[in-house]
């Protein structure tokens, strides 16, 4: 007998939500399986809300949010994390008041795996974290914040990873160093990856399939590959 | 016995140690939650009347100290409640919500404590209360008192030390620093942040009955906005982040007016009633401002936790 097909990682069907009775995002059908699927679009397209609103951050006005199967539409934010999605958001991503490693240890207080054994994986991943763990989050640099903010994410041992914007206001330094990481971090943990990115270039190095958010609306969703710079252009307004 | 003591001092003392437990149990609240509680002197009043009230007006088929134990742990519970109802109220609430919910909840608490007369004594006050023991003279069980409430008060610090080291304090600080980002990382913080505030206003509840025991007659002027100033003012000058932040403000503040100034300066007589009252005000207002211009994070400074961490994991 053949197994039944493993459900997709997100299902997202006519999804509207946006904040204090404005609809920002107006109905979007997406999937999202074991891939890096990109969400691109200009400033105001929706990208953030989109993620804060997969988090469970922001209430669903319509529409529903299926995560690996199980309907979470209505779950609280807290129950979403348990569940196995991790949130990296793009401002204000770290406790500045807790060091690096208590950070790292915030994030970890779900899950079963031994924290040493998280935490060394984070190290492994992000090896400038180590010198850093014992400074408070509040004194690093924007690019030692994110690192932060994506191994705290880590702690979780999330099955599906959503990340807002990992690069803005980045070196470009750090902007390669980042999506090395997340081509990594997919590849060899097998994470799944929302990425809402403004750097189409860089993000369509890494991911499978891309959506590309016009005020709202999905423009296109379509394999990474086969995005045309036209389509690009008239989901960005240009 | 206690010849050496002075009666002002005992009472001056007995101030320094309730401003300090109450200072403690904001630090929780401002410190690490960032709870703008503006109306302890709410949750205190609530316990203080509460033991009062049941201490005088209820007909106990026991005496002390069981009266005293049931009264108490009757003026903690009522304070714990009024605590997951204030708390519950200002969840959702920006820091100005919050301060004027509290704010409000305290003035409230001291009306409904000056006109249900039948019940609290109003404006006359209420008398009747006692200590639980008798040793021999007042100084003595004074002093007694002032000992046992000395240990609860350790006893809280204690704790607070504790939740500075334990995962519940990061959360705490996690929830109070971040809120949306400690709810994303699958935190409860609702939960979190109403337990915290139950417990702690609970604990002021208990506080508020010792004090009712060290006065022994109730009247609403001692439910007056002062208290929260006063373990405001310590708790900013020592540094709300710190674990002794209260403690050491609340020496400096407290101590330094109420015993210092006003037991062993020569001052002229007529300034107690009304002088000194003011300028005990005036001058905790000024070391606030002072404090928050040229040390904002307090006398101690911000949280140690790099040398916290360095110390419980060595690395």
């Amino acid at each position: 007998m053949s197994e039944a097909p493993r459900p997709p990682n997100l299902e997202v069907a006519g999804l509207r939500s946006g904040y204090h009775g404005v609809t920002v995002l107006k109905g979007l059908d997406f999937t999202v399986g074991d891939e890096i699927f990109a969400v691109l679009g200009a400033n105001g397209a929706g990208k953030t809300t989109l993620l804060a609103t997969l988090a469970r951050l922001i209430p669903v006005m319509a529409g529903s949010i299926r995560f690996q199967g199980r309907d979470v539409t209505q779950l609280r934010p807290y129950t979403t994390a348990g569940l196995g999605m991790g949130y990296v958001p793009q401002e204000k991503g770290v406790f500045a008041d807790l060091t690096v490693l208590e950070n790292l240890t915030v994030g970890g207080m779900i899950g079963r795996r031994p924290h040493d054994e998280r935490i060394a994986e984070v190290f492994e991943l992000f090896p400038g974290l180590r010198d850093l763990q014992g400074q408070k989050a509040g004194t690093l640099s924007g690019g030692e914040s994110r690192m932060v903010a994506c191994g705290r994410a880590l702690m979780q041992d999330p099955n599906v990873l959503l990340l807002d914007e990992p690069t803005a206001g980045l070196s470009p330094l750090y902007v390669d160093m980042f999506f090395d990481k997340i081509r990594e971090l997919h590849e060899t943990r097998g994470v799944a990856i929302v990425l809402a990115e403004q750097n189409a270039t860089k993000a369509l190095q890494v991911a499978h399939r891309v959506m590309v958010l016009s005020l709202g609306e999905a423009y296109a969703v379509v394999d990474a590959a086969d995005l045309t710079t036209q389509q690009l252009k008239e989901g960005y307004r240009i | 016995m206690l010849d050496w003591l002075d009666a002002f001092l005992i009472t001056g003392l007995f101030e320094v140690v309730m401003i300090a437990g109450l200072g403690l149990l904001l630090h929780l609240q401002l410190g690490l939650a960032r709870i703008a509680n503006f109306g302890v002197v709410g949750f205190w009043g609530v316990g203080m009347y509460t033991f009062g009230v049941l201490y005088v007006k209820v007909d106990w088929p026991f005496g002390d100290p069981w009266q005293f134990l049931a009264c108490a742990a009757a003026a903690t519970l009522v304070a714990g409640l009024a605590g997951a109802l204030v708390g519950w109220l200002i969840s959702d609430l920006d820091i100005d919500g919050v301060l004027v919910v509290t704010l409000g909840f305290a003035t409230a608490v001291q009306i409904v404590a000056t006109t249900e007369a039948d019940w609290t004594g109003g404006a006359f006050g209420l008398g009747g209360l006692g200590f639980p023991y008798d040793i021999g003279t007042v100084k003595e069980n004074e002093f007694v008192w002032l000992m046992i409430t000395g240990l609860l008060v350790a006893a809280i610090l204690f704790y607070v030390w504790r939740v500075h080291r334990s995962p519940y304090g990061r959360l705490l600080i996690a929830t109070g620093g971040n809120e949306p980002l400690a709810r994303s990382l699958g935190k409860p913080t609702f939960r979190t942040k109403l337990w915290l505030f139950v417990v702690t206003s609970a604990a002021m509840g208990l506080l508020g009955a010792m004090e009712a025991v060290m006065v022994r007659y109730l009247d609403v002027g001692h439910i007056g906005i002062s208290i929260t100033l006063a373990a405001i003012v310590g708790l900013v000058l020592g540094g709300t982040a710190r674990v002794w932040g209260a403690v050491v403000g609340t020496v400096l503040t407290v101590g330094l007016f109420d015993i210092v100034i006003r037991t062993y300066l020569p001052l002229p007589r007529e300034w107690y009633s009304q002088a000194l009252p003011v300028m005990r005000e005036v001058l905790f207002g000024l070391a606030l401002i002072l404090v928050l211009l040229f040390r904002p994070l307090g006398l101690l400074g911000d949280m140690r936790r790099d040398q916290l961490m360095r110390k419980l994991h060595g690395r």
